[in-house]
């Protein structure tokens, strides 16, 4: 947030190269280190014993022994507690702020308000300025001995504040005369127009033309472990853990606020109780903790409470989407509009539904417009597939409203329109296997042989829909592998786990390539001091980019091992192989364990160094899959209930197929959510979120969970990669909400055009048909 | 007051308006029981309370003196893990591991009233249960395979 960043200047030399890297559709072109070696790629017919094996998670005997240590779990001497105070109104400014009673309070420690700290940047303009831009901004802090006494100390502190008139819909915020939001007003910059082709001219050529509206609620993350940091100020070194999806960042955030040089700043994070995009920095709690811990000299530990994590710590942006497809009679796309507005709230990126439209399909003639509407709610953040979720919505809702036009099978007219190259940018795939995800997953669900619509108060019905993302990754990524004098190994990386099995599959990928047993390898990470550099845990990019980093280590580990054995096998190391913790000459009997040769070195280590090489160059590097849903809809209290769902993904090769599984069982359960429940719902009158917390804002629960067919057509990538591997984390949850949509308006055999489908939406949609 | 914990006696000067959730990770450092959503709604800080699950968020915990609690760090046997938590490692009934220990306190209450709980009757039981990352399916196999798994043991 805060961080000054440096621009390359001049051009690269040497081993010095640019590549292109993409991160939620964010296309940058970066500086690498070519490596110094490439290892073969592991492609489709590579002979691999650990890398596609089921392991278990490394991590799962200490998460459920209750061992497991989170960021909310760290306890350091002498440890104080923050509260946060936010703000009650949606807009405004704060005249009066007293902290006196609330220090004047036994067992408070300090308390800070804008006037006691550095500016430090937010996302509505400072941390705890005067002016107020929605509720529920934070305003001040207090630390103190106890939990309760903090939260006592803040209804100690007085303030008073000056109301003004919020806007806090995409519609309050567009109407004439609206608050505004910023001084330039509503919209937070110029529409973003994407187009190729000419979509108006061919919408009037076109054989058929449908338009739409689709509308999409506000989501969020609702991470099980809030935001959360503990910091700790020693003389002028600060060190924090904090549950983040990239503590590089969480440095560097916090280095240029303190304005530190980064050996000052030590980030760490053990084990993470989920991100989904709403941890990619350092977080207010990390300012607050270190600001506080910095005038009470002592650690401070501030951690949201669970309404302050269901109102300011991100959300997915409602939309509003008017989708015009154009086609000819046989369903050919033609053309392809949308016209939408997305809603950051006070601020965010600018994460629109628009990219989706541009590469799902094959169409010659593609235009989007996105507004993106600024209101008096809090900031928006990545969440899982940030605009592609929403925009999936959309455009795969108007793909069935166009094949039920034309009469054609809804399968059969994603597969007319089936893109061969990117059709964003014209580039061919590093690999693609689209079609056979679809025919795969239609065949296990029985799409040719669903029945058609039935009466009666139960109405079953049956849709699909697809998806493409990104996940190829890229550089920078950097790993050691280390060998122990007593045959272990330690992967040192600087990536974190947010549950997603990261850790796993780096040991898996490390014992694969140095010949280790799995049990004898240990991930060492989220530690900004003592392991080398990897960026955020976002984008599905982990595994694709850091990935080649651990396994080009281990390969560089286990060259020198296999030199150190040579001598003790006495044949020459081209002729040794290892395998299962042992080295062996190829071919022959002589034979010696990892922990043999470590023995004999003594404290002679092996370090292998690994880093992540460019990407190849004019390729897209994409990830695709189909789900299909068989949904019940009761039509006499609009209630659905999802009975099962079919899911076919190419991810390239998968590293450990139970973990992808659980990836992509999440992503869909999510995606249910998303689809039926989730809606942050604010009171317009008071412009205050009316259900911050876990009961009103509806997450999916077991009983709500549908027969799940995960499945993944698992090829090899070996052009993306030379593990072969693309992303998995954020797939899964774009195809569901529109597969489930699809399904319902089958089954009712009436359009549904705004989700989250709540039993009223659902009897509105009866009635109105 | 006193409390008996995974069968050890801790006596606890707990302010009135302590929750037993705030004791357990205030006081005792048992950090295996998570903190959640605060009221009740997600069951992440399941414990149990003479063999009956409560929420340790909303439970006071004056008003557990001289109950019997059992954690999730009581649920093994020194290293012998639980047939439940080896079921949850098996079938990979976990992802970020947030609700872990809430989810096996719930499901072993569950045991304790019904050592052979058909899958609708888990559903139901560990709808109580939330999973933000979404590892409903995993749970409920592991559930069913320790219910199996404790069966066959209490037969041999």
């Amino acid at each position: 947030m805060a961080g000054k960043r440096t621009k390359i200047k001049g051009k690269p030399a040497g081993r010095f190269v640019t590549t292109t890297v993409e991160v939620e559709g964010r296309v940058e072109t970066r500086l690498v280190e070519l490596p110094a070696f490439e290892p073969t790629p592991w492609g489709e017919s590579a002979r691999l014993d650990i890398v596609g094996r089921r392991a278990p998670r490394v991590d799962a005997l200490e998460k459920v022994t209750g061992r497991a240590r989170y960021t909310v779990d760290v306890k350091r001497g002498g440890l104080l507690h923050a509260a946060i105070l936010r703000s009650p109104i949606a807009h405004g400014r704060l005249v009066k702020l007293d902290l006196a009673p609330a220090l004047a309070i036994p067992g408070v420690r300090a308390a800070i308000s804008r006037t006691e700290i550095p500016a430090i940047a937010s996302e509505s303009g400072h941390l705890f300025q005067s002016e107020i831009l929605y509720a529920g901004q934070p305003v001040a802090a207090v630390c103190a001995d106890t939990p309760q006494i903090a939260r006592r100390a803040l209804g100690a502190i007085v303030t008073r504040y000056e109301s003004a008139k919020h806007a806090v819909t995409i519609a309050d915020a567009l109407a004439p005369g609206a608050p505004r939001v910023r001084a330039r007003g509503n919209l937070n910059a110029a529409p973003r127009i994407i187009a190729r082709g000419d979509a108006i001219r061919a919408l009037k050529t076109a054989d058929v033309v449908i338009t739409r509206e689709y509308r999409t609620g506000t989501a969020l993350h609702s991470a099980l472990e809030p935001h959360g940091a503990v910091a700790e100020w020693e003389v002028d070194r600060l060190t924090v853990w904090e549950s983040t999806q990239g503590v590089f960042n969480v440095r560097d955030d916090l280095a240029a606020a303190f304005e530190l040089p980064v050996t000052q700043v030590r980030v760490l994070q053990d084990h993470m109780g989920g991100g989904f995009g709403a941890k990619n920095g350092a977080s207010t709690n990390a300012y607050v903790a270190a600001l506080l811990s910095r005038t009470a000299g002592r650690p401070v530990r501030c951690i949201n409470d669970r309404e302050a994590e269901q109102s300011d710590s991100g959300n997915r942006p409602a939309t509003v989407q008017r989708v015009s497809l154009g086609a000819r009679r046989d369903g050919t796309l033609v053309a392809i509009t949308l016209d939408a507005e997305a809603c950051l709230g006070v601020g965010g990126w600018e994460g629109g539904p628009a990219r989706f439209f541009h590469e799902l399909y094959a169409c010659p003639n593609v235009h989007t417009r996105e507004q993106f509407v600024l209101t008096h709610t809090g900031a928006m953040a990545s969440f899982r597939a940030p605009g592609h979720v929403e925009g999936a919505f959309g455009l795969e809702r108007a793909m069935d409203e166009l094949a039920r036009v034309l009469a054609i099978d809804p399968l059969a007219l994603r597969l007319k329109n089936l893109a061969k190259k990117n059709p964003a940018n014209g580039a061919p795939y590093s690999a693609n296997h689209l079609a056979e995800c679809y025919r795969d997953g239609a065949k296990r669900f029985g799409w040719a042989k669903r029945p058609k619509r039935s009466g009666g108060s139960i109405r079953r019905g049956f849709g699909m829909a697809a998806q493409v993302w990104g996940g190829g990754g890229g550089p920078p990524a950097y790993a050691l592998v280390r060998l122990n004098p007593d045959g272990t190994a330690e992967v040192i990386v600087g990536t974190q786990d947010l549950g997603t099995g990261s850790r796993t599959v780096f040991a898996q990928i490390a014992a694969e390539a140095l010949g280790a047993k799995l049990a004898r390898v240990r991930v060492v990470l989220g530690d900004t001091e003592r392991t080398p550099y990897t960026g955020n845990s976002w984008g599905s990019i982990t595994v694709a980019s850091v990935g080649p980093a651990v396994r080009m280590a281990a390969e560089d580990a286990r060259s020198q091992l296999l030199e150190a054995a040579s001598g003790m096998l006495g044949a020459s190391a081209k002729r040794l192989e290892s395998r299962d913790g042992k080295v062996r000459v190829r071919g022959g009997r002589r034979v010696i364990s990892f922990a043999q040769i470590g023995e004999r070195l003594g404290q002679v280590m092996i370090i292998g160094r690994g880093s992540r090489g460019p990407n190849p160059e004019g390729r897209s590097l994409s990830t695709f899959g189909v789900q299909f849903a068989e949904v019940e809809v009761d039509v006499d209290t609009g209630i659905v209930r999802v009975v099962r769902i079919v899911a076919s993904h190419d991810c390239g090769r998968i590293v450990n197929p139970t973990l992808a599984e659980s990836q992509l069982e999440g992503g869909i359960i999510q995606g249910l959510g998303y689809a039926l429940f989730e809606e942050r719902a604010m009171d317009r009158a008071l412009g205050v979120p009316l259900n911050p917390n876990l009961h009103d804002y509806k997450l999916p629960t077991m009983a709500d969970s549908p027969i799940i067919d995960a499945r993944f057509v698992n090829h090899a990538d070996p052009k993306a990669n030379h593990v072969g591997s693309r992303g998995a984390g954020e797939p899964p949850i774009i195809p569901t909400a529109p597969a489930i949509a699809n399904a319902v308006a089958d089954a009712l055999g009436c359009e549904v055009r705004e989700i989250p489908l709540t039993p009223w939406r659902v009897l509105a949609q009866i009635r109105r048909a | 007051m006193r409390l008996t914990i995974n069968g050890e006696t801790h006596d606890v000067a707990a302010a009135p308006e302590e929750t037993l959730l705030g004791v357990l990770r205030g006081r005792l450092d048992l950090m295996g029981t998570k903190l959640v959503c605060g009221r009740g709604e997600c069951g992440a800080c399941t414990v149990h309370l003479d063999g009956d699950p409560a929420y340790s968020c909303i439970t006071l915990a004056a008003a557990c003196d001289g109950a019997a609690v059992t954690t999730i760090e009581g649920v093994a046997d020194g290293d012998a893990l639980h047939p439940l938590q080896a079921a949850f490692i098996e079938h990979d009934a976990l992802q970020c591991g947030m609700c872990t220990p809430g989810q096996i306190m719930s499901a072993l209450a569950l045991f304790g009233r019904n050592p052979d709980p058909s899958a609708a009757e888990v559903t139901r039981w560990m709808s109580g249960n939330l999973c933000r990352c979404g590892a409903y399916p995993k749970i409920a196999r592991a559930v069913l395979a320790a219910a199996q798994a404790m069966r066959e043991a209490r037969g041999r």
